[in-house]
């Protein structure tokens, strides 16, 4: 073998190093990323009580959005008969409204259009508020920073019931998809700012100073730690996000701003309450049945983040370990003494 | 007090507002059709027959201060320079009156409500959060904590709703609505105070509830500062109690959440739309909402402008009392 | 039981606190936590009584119990009593109610701890502290901050400059000795310093601790110091304790204790402790690691670390023994450790004249 041969031999080896353990690599990234979002968060979630009962009550909602619209016909008038009291027949087991309509099967199917609402509007505020935090992380100090933290300062002090009121009178949304967006319109503010502080703060990681010095690109080191830094507040924010779009979405059905073209919770408590289901006992079911699922959902999603807030906090856990070693203590108070204002 | 910070957060308060403004600019052109087509049916509705396009859009300059008719930096300029300068919010299509006279004679009423709501959801969240913290991980403790998330699962709405059933419905503690009872003359008289305050609690509870999303924030805070070593210090220097809790924990803990009850004053000052709907309480709230209902487009709009004026209003007040609370705002905000 | 010897208080002495069978228990998922075992000492009036011992021996918490002042949930038993000067009645600190320690605390006993960088709250301006201490102890506002100025001037700062200030604008040093003004506003007959100088640089160190000793004689104060300085203590303190494994292993005056300490772990900490007259190579460190609160060790604590140990350390707890002069030691060769762990510092000192 000439020299030149083997050369180019191992020209050839350099050029399949790069390219072969890409894929490789991104099966291993696509790994770590199951682990870090699927196999870890489930793992976590069974540890404490709060997050199994919360993610047990969004499951069942989960289900009865599809598998129960499968089993369950959808509701019409006349269906069977009006008033109908509950727990009295297995057609209808949580009784009818004025109008025939099974109150459960009301219920299951207005479900989907309630995660979709949620879906959109979570994605759009969680999205925006990440997309807005990061850019602004990273561009801490620039123009672009002060730009970005006074449009987020300016959204979180309007009103934001108000303005999506008005919106929603304008362009009266009868998609799902679309009344999520308008919803998650004002919502992503206060994690914009949680994200951008968490950038900043893995920026001032002396590793990250460290790596920067090798030479190892600033964007490629938080790239690496921005994820599984930042899931958390994702997630515990998400839960967040969605319980406020079910209040709003629902508030906004239950006051008949927005219009009724599906079933939903809200527009059941507005018909049963414009029909004075307060003062009427028969009616009552037809206005208590929907308070008790959004209850649920809700009362679902604020256990998940609170599970998930108590797992991931870092503050907790500094706590937890405070309490445990007494030399902590002062160590802790002055990073919180100094990180504090 | 540190004049820096707040001109800065006055700054911020009136870039709020003109976004607001601008925006609600934005809407009138964006609705489906234009404003032109948009409006035409309430308008046409309203005076009867059929008017040509300019009739038409002089009528909706009348109403709204946009005219369709000019290039848009004009309109906006207009529009602007009257919403600023003459506190000129345009005209009801529905009452022929004044946005603006309409929505003062309802200000009082909302206010009334809002600052009764926000004084008890927030006095509320902070004793409860002192006080679960105080005693944490007793059955006090987790007993409160559960009830406050069951409170924060549930939409303040519909904890107006349970209130009305069971306090005015049921029982015949409240009335179910409305602003003052009916035949009591209004004045200094107990008579019609009592009947204010009756009228208001429910709606103002309900309100409230929103404002008692911070005290779980608050018991984190609590249990945070009850670890460090000034407290400990306080109890060893034999300081009563009663000082520890408020001036030494409580305002301690206080500082963190200041940020967030601001901001939180928008929330239940917007929750009046909702919360006014469901007991009739005729404040601008249900203005809002009676405007959504008959298409009122300035009317809406107007009241959402005077919505962001207030909250702002608000917030920079509560900014105002900040810089008393904690002495270290001014190092802390460069 | 190895104190049976010392139960009866020192008859020539004026005993201001009488430590008996003190015990600070927590109770941890493994088990009982026992971090301050059967302890019994004296204080006596008007001295400087210097505590060491390493991280976690026992000594903040037997401070803490003097003001039974262990933080929860942490439990105190045993006895201590206080006995008020002119010959008042003596006072069981463990047995008053919450309204009568409160009174207590900081009226009798005074301390100053670790954490003086964050023990003002950060929203209160100096002045206020003084004000409230004052007033919870139903004291005359005026006369005090009289006094505070006083005491502030001693500390050698400008006491309407720090009154005014709130603690973020003061320094470190600043705020440590307006603490100690803190500590002396109602007058204590005991002042408690828990590791007051451990997060200040030397220099402060020095002057905080030359400050002291003009206190203590300014103000007829009774100081209890605590500390892993023990080079800090021999200029500073009359008698030692030596803390190991959350009891007292040895007490002496501090002469007694530098020249002629009769416990191996006090050998070994005269050894470890850097001294600028020793050569680097002399000095040595404690091998083995730290007990462990819940385990019990059968025996001699220091057992596992302790050069000297054989089979009757195991078998039984050495007992104090008497070594004259109110030097008291648990060993069972108390007499053989001089020569068994020499310290070539000490003996370096002596040879070449007085050490200091």
């Amino acid at each position: 073998m000439s020299e030149a041969h083997s050369d180019s031999f191992d020209l050839k080896d350099l050029y399949d190093e790069d390219i072969d353990p890409d894929p490789e690599s991104r099966a291993d990234r696509a790994k770590r990323f199951l682990e870090m979002n699927v196999v870890a968060p489930a793992r976590i979630a069974v540890d404490d009580w709060r997050a199994l009962v919360g993610g047990a009550i969004l499951a069942f909602f989960l289900l009865m959005g599809t598998v129960g619209v499968w089993l369950v016909e959808r509701p019409t008038s006349g269906d069977a008969p009006v008033l109908a009291a509950p727990f009295e027949s297995l057609a209808y087991p949580l009784g009818t409204d004025v109008f025939g309509q099974p109150i459960h099967a009301q219920l299951i199917h207005a479900t989907p259009g309630m995660f979709k609402m949620i879906f959109a509007g979570a994605v759009v505020s969680v999205g925006f508020a990440a997309l807005v935090g990061v850019v602004a992380g990273f561009e801490h100090g620039t123009r672009i920073d002060s730009f970005l933290m006074t449009i987020t300062d300016v959204v979180i002090t309007i009103p934001g019931l108000p303005l999506i009121i008005v919106i929603t009178a304008i362009f009266q949304p009868e998609n799902p998809y679309i009344v999520g967006v308008f919803l998650g319109i004002d919502n992503w503010p206060g994690l914009a700012r949680t994200v951008r502080s968490q950038v900043l703060s893995i920026r001032e990681e002396s590793y990250v100073e460290a790596s920067e010095i090798m030479g190892i690109p600033l964007s490629s080191i938080l790239r690496r730690d921005i994820l599984s830094q930042l899931m958390p507040y994702v997630m515990i924010n998400g839960a967040l996000t969605s319980r406020r779009i079910i209040f709003e979405s629902v508030g906004l059905y239950f006051l008949g701003i927005l219009p009724f073209t599906t079933f939903n919770w809200g527009v059941m408590m507005n018909l049963a309450y414009e029909g004075n289901a307060l003062t009427r006992p028969d009616m009552l079911p037809w206005m208590v049945a929907p308070m008790v699922c959004i209850f649920l959902l809700s009362f679902g999603l604020v256990l998940l983040s609170q599970g998930l807030d108590s797992l991931f906090n870092v503050r907790l856990r500094a706590r937890h370990a405070k309490t445990s070693k007494k030399k902590g203590t002062s160590k802790n108070n002055q990073s919180q003494a100094t990180g504090g204002d | 007090m540190t004049p820096k910070y707040l001109l800065k957060r006055l700054g911020q308060a009136i870039l709020t507002f003109l976004v607001t403004m601008t925006v609600s600019f934005l809407l009138y052109q964006a609705m489906p059709g234009g404003p032109t087509e948009a409006m035409r049916s309430v308008i046409l509705s309203q005076s009867g027959g059929s008017v040509d396009i300019d009739r038409l859009n002089r009528m909706i300059q009348l109403y709204t201060n946009v005219n369709p008719d000019q290039p848009m930096h004009v309109q906006y300029f207009n529009y602007a320079s009257d919403v600023i300068l003459r506190q000129d919010l345009g005209t009801s299509f529905f009452k022929n009156e004044k946005v603006t006279t309409l929505i003062m004679q309802r200000i009082p009423w909302s206010m009334f409500i809002s600052v009764y709501a926000l004084a008890l959801g927030y006095s509320l969240s902070i004793f409860l959060g002192v006080m679960t913290a105080y005693r944490e991980k007793s059955r006090f403790d987790s007993t409160v904590s559960s009830l406050i998330i069951g409170l924060n699962s549930i939409p303040y709405y519909i904890v107006g709703v349970v209130l009305i059933y069971f306090l005015a419905i049921q029982n015949n503690y409240f009335p179910t609505g409305g602003r003052i009872g009916s035949g009591i003359a209004a004045g200094y008289n107990p008579e019609f105070m009592l009947s204010l305050v009756k009228h208001a609690a429910l709606p103002a509870i309900s309100m409230g509830a929103l404002a008692t999303s911070g005290a779980l924030a608050m018991r984190g805070n609590a249990i945070r500062v009850l670890g460090e070593d000034y407290i400990r210090v306080a109890q060893l220097r034999g300081l009563r109690e009663t000082r520890i809790a408020t001036q030494y924990l409580g305002h301690n803990s206080i500082l963190p959440m200041y940020t967030q009850f601001m901001i939180g004053i928008a929330g239940v000052f917007s929750s009046a739309v909702i919360v006014e709907e469901v007991f009739a309480y005729p404040g601008m709230g249900l203005l809002m909402f009676e405007a959504v209902k008959t298409q009122d487009y300035p009317l809406l709009m107007g009241t959402l402008i005077v919505f962001t004026a207030i909250s702002l209003t608000a917030i920079f007040i509560a900014d105002l009392t900040y810089t008393l609370i904690d002495p270290r705002i001014s190092v802390g905000e460069e | 039981m190895r104190t049976s010897n010392q139960n009866d208080s020192d008859p020539d002495q004026d005993v201001v606190f009488e430590v008996r069978d003190l015990e600070v228990t927590f109770g941890t998922n493994r088990g009982e936590s026992r971090v301050v075992r059967n302890v019994d000492f004296d204080i006596y009036r008007n001295e400087t009584l210097g505590m060491v011992g390493e991280s976690g021996s026992g000594k903040s918490m037997t401070s803490s119990a003097l003001m039974n002042a262990v933080v929860s949930p942490g439990e105190t038993s045993g006895e201590v009593t206080y006995y008020p000067p002119g010959g008042g009645e003596p006072i069981s600190v463990l047995d008053l109610d919450e309204e009568e320690l409160r009174k207590f605390r900081w009226g009798e006993v005074a301390m100053v701890f670790q954490g003086a960088m964050s023990s003002f709250n950060p929203v209160k301006k100096v002045r206020g502290h003084f004000k409230e201490t004052l007033e919870d102890h139903n004291r005359d506002v005026e006369a005090g901050l009289e006094r505070a100025h006083q005491i502030l001037g001693d500390l050698y700062l400008d006491p309407d400059r720090v009154l005014d200030s709130y603690p973020y604008e003061l320094s470190g040093g600043m705020k440590q000795r307006a603490l100690v003004a803190l500590a002396l506003i109602l007058e204590p007959e005991v002042l408690v310093m828990d590791e007051p100088t451990a997060a200040l640089d030397l220099l402060m160190q020095r002057s905080i601790v030359s400050l002291l000793k003009d206190l203590k004689e300014e103000y007829d104060l009774t100081i209890i110091f605590i500390t892993h300085d023990l080079p800090l203590l021999t200029k500073l303190a009359d008698r030692l304790v030596v803390m190991y494994a959350f009891d007292i292993v040895e007490v002496g005056s501090t002469e007694e204790l530098l020249y002629d300490a009769a416990h191996p772990y006090t050998r070994s900490l005269l050894n470890a402790t850097p001294d600028l007259n020793a050569p680097i190579e002399e000095m040595q460190s404690i091998s083995g690691s730290k007990p462990d609160p819940v385990t019990n060790i059968p025996g001699c604590s220091y057992r596992p670390r302790c050069p000297m140990a054989d089979e009757s350390c195991a078998e039984a707890e050495p007992p104090m023994a008497d070594r004259g002069n109110g030097h008291r030691t648990a060993c069972f060769y108390h007499d053989d450790v001089a020569d068994e762990i020499p310290i070539p510092a000490m003996e370096a000192a002596e040879e070449g004249g007085e050490g200091e």
